[in-house]
């Protein structure tokens, strides 16, 4: 096995990992790139948890943009089973071609010896990345494993350790190139230790107030400073605060959009009560900010020290 | 950056050693392919750069968000000072330190802010000042009517099979089932030569068997319930293969092994025995704490049932409750809490555990006698999915 690395390497260094994400809109911050590039020089998979809306999923397609290759994703849930993830038989082909051997008259004896051969094999996410002909190995994501149940899990480990498959019909294949995979974990539930193991874990918080700005700076070139400021220190009071689902940077860029839509230039209650479905998402919660003090919170985060643009660039 | 990375790289496996060392110490359990791959990754990264070194670090030894803020700290102290890098492992105090480890987990004892696991020593004197009612009560539990334990036994016996009953996503072969099997059907070459008629192979949804874990609180003002709890427990031991029982007050016993052993006279005079704070104070945060450490990660699954048997009155630290609860919660794929006080009339789970405890439960339910039951088979018949969580 040749591990990971290939004729040339995907990446020269751990800024260039920087660049090329602030290149497609992504801003990852240096532990990231680190865990990132080391994710990619050993071959390891890397394992991404953190609150839903952070940004997760969003890695494995820019990586897949940054590296020039295919995406392939496998959306986990409950009950999700071998046939869905990795591969099926193609039962109405196998049929037709059965009827079509004896339509020839095929002998007797070898009628349907060729059925189970690579010619009728569906191939799902997981058999697609092992047997993908790309010029460069390809990104597998393998989004929400917590929503998968144990078993697949188990069976996730035994793929994800060889990066190779057996088919009983067929024998063994194998992967032509180990493609690079990102799994990403809501933590609805504890995902088993045996399979953390095998990967790279990465934590991914809240941004920072001055990331914030920058990300959405980077999604949204045409928000002003101030308001990408305002809009930033909002959510981060916002989430001091123990909501059902507290809003992530997806909620921060969709709102950010909308105030922009209605034409506000500044944060007001109004404004803010107007496109709150934008930032929370649960009737419990919108009834929780009420409670809290809406104009109360909006004051908040219009209080200075925390206008980037007042003092300059924020810092990255 | 180093120039000449040749002479360093002996020290620097000692300082990995040590560090390990030191994690483990802090209560992280470091695998050793992991740190493997932290040195294959030195050949990737600047190690003089404290960051990527902090980064690769991570990555490869942390698989838990709950164990970064430990690892943090133990970075920041190892690599501020490294330890003088003797191993000194086996040489100081073996003994003590092992012994030392071993009573400390017996008497474990989790209090409100011991949170970054001290050391054992104090925390064991603040286990004997803790509660002043945990008394050393032997209770004669023996006493159950015939009649009483036939009818708990035919409702545990409904409960157990609508909570073994649940229907899973795999498939299995099967003589009949609901689902004609193609696969079989195109490998077995009886259809070719048969013009086409031969038996259709089926398949079926298998059946997932749950596991049940009942954590019943053996608290000073749950005495009064202690004849149904132990009948509880007694009756699901028998219908059930697949269950776990621990008994807490203001620690945790596991007591698995005792009810399966022996008759039940016996078996409850140990019982008794075991659990030395049988009657006395309650700490459920602390006692599901170290539920939750030690036993959590072999007997909790995604089948699992866990079942709360207790009043919810608790001494303990709310916050490390709440934090437990949701622990609890992630591991399992139920969480029911069955309360002796619901059925009282005019009620309200008001206490500060059951509070803590509420938003993290998929049902709550009385359970002050035989007739409530009912309503706990009602709740895992395999239609009930719903969670009550708001």
């Amino acid at each position: 096995m040749t591990g990971g690395r290939e004729e040339a390497p995907a990446f020269g260094s751990i800024g260039e990992i920087e660049q090329r994400f602030a290149a497609q809109g992504y801003i990852a911050d240096r532990m990231l790139a680190t865990t990132l590039f080391l994710s990619v020089s050993l071959g390891k998979p890397l394992f991404l948890e953190g609150e839903p809306g952070v940004g997760k999923t969003e890695i494995a397609k820019v990586m897949a943009r940054a590296l020039d290759t295919e995406l392939i994703r496998l959306q986990c849930y409950e009950g999700l089973d071998s046939n869905a993830a990795l591969y099926e038989w193609n039962y109405t082909r196998q049929l037709l071609e059965l009827r079509l051997q004896e339509a020839r008259g095929v002998d007797r004896a070898e009628i349907g010896d060729n059925l189970f051969s690579e010619a009728f094999l569906l191939q799902r996410p997981l058999l697609k990345a092992l047997r993908s002909e790309g010029r460069r190995p390809p990104v597998l994501l393998i989004d929400e494993v917590d929503r998968s149940d144990e078993e697949f899990e188990a069976f996730l480990l035994e793929v994800l350790s060889d990066f190779q498959i057996t088919i009983p019909e067929i024998g063994t294949l194998r992967a032509h190139h180990t493609p690079f995979v990102v799994l990403t974990s809501n933590r609805t539930r504890e995902v088993h230790d045996a399979l953390k193991r095998r990967c790279l874990y990465h934590w991914i918080d809240y941004p920072t107030f001055a990331r914030e700005v920058t990300i959405l700076r980077a999604r949204l070139p045409q928000v002003e400073l101030r308001l990408a400021g305002q809009v930033c220190r909002f959510m981060e009071l916002l989430r001091e605060h123990d909501f059902y689902k507290r809003p992530g940077i997806a909620e921060t860029i969709d709102w950010a959009r909308a105030l922009m839509a209605l034409g506000v230039a500044e944060l007001n209650a109004a404004a803010v009560d107007e496109t709150l479905g934008c930032i929370l998402k649960y009737r419990g919660d919108n009834e929780k900010l009420y409670q809290m003090g809406l104009t109360g919170l909006v004051e908040k985060a219009l209080m200075p020290g925390h206008d980037p643009s007042a003092t300059g660039q924020p810092a990255a | 950056m180093e120039p000449s990375p040749a002479p360093r790289l002996p020290t620097l496996l000692e300082h990995v050693a040590g560090f390990s060392r030191a994690l483990h110490d802090a209560g992280l359990a470091v695998n050793t392919g992991n740190l493997i791959d932290l040195c294959q990754c030195f050949q990737f990264i600047d190690i003089a750069r404290r960051d990527d070194f902090y980064a690769a670090a991570r990555a490869t030894l942390v698989s838990r968000h709950e164990d970064i803020a430990r690892f943090d700290a133990a970075f920041a102290q190892y690599w501020e000072s490294p330890r003088q890098l003797v191993i000194k492992r086996q040489q100081d105090d073996p003994d003590d330190e092992d012994a030392a480890a071993d009573s400390g987990r017996g008497a474990r004892l989790m209090l409100p802010g011991d949170e970054d696991g001290g050391d054992g020593g104090e925390r064991k004197s603040l286990a004997l000042s803790w509660s002043p009612e945990e008394a050393l009560a032997q209770r004669d539990l023996g006493e159950l009517t015939e009649a009483d334990v036939e009818r708990a036994q035919r409702l545990i016996r409904e409960i157990v099979a609508a909570l073994a009953n649940k229907r899973g996503r795999r498939h299995a072969a099967r003589r009949h089932g609901r689902i004609p099997d193609l696969r079989r059907l195109l490998r077995d070459r009886s259809l070719y030569l048969a013009d086409g008629i031969c038996p259709l192979p089926w398949r079926s949804r298998r059946i997932s068997r749950t596991r049940l874990v009942l954590l019943c609180d053996v608290s000073g003002s749950m005495q009064r319930y202690s004849r149904f709890l132990i009948e509880f427990m007694y009756a699901l031991r028998r219908e059930l293969s697949d269950l776990e029982v621990a008994v807490f007050s203001t620690h945790l016993t596991v007591i698995t092994d005792l009810l399966r052993r022996r008759g039940v006279a016996a078996s409850l005079r140990e019982v008794a025995d075991r659990i030395h704070d049988w009657a006395g104070g309650t700490n459920i945060g602390g006692s599901l704490r170290e539920f939750n450490e030690r036993y959590a990660p072999h007997m909790l699954n995604g089948r699992t049932t866990v079942i709360f048997l207790s009043d919810g009155w608790d001494r303990g630290n709310a916050a490390e409750m709440r934090r437990e609860m949701g622990k609890l919660r992630q591991r399992a794929r139920k969480v029911l809490w069955l309360n002796p006080l619901l059925g009282t009339p005019g009620y309200q789970p008001l206490t500060q555990g059951m509070q803590c405890a509420l938003p993290y439960l998929d049902h709550f339910l009385p359970a002050h006698n035989l007739q409530s039951l009912a309503q706990l088979r009602a709740c895992c018949a395999p239609s009930a999915t719903e969670p009550m969580r708001q």
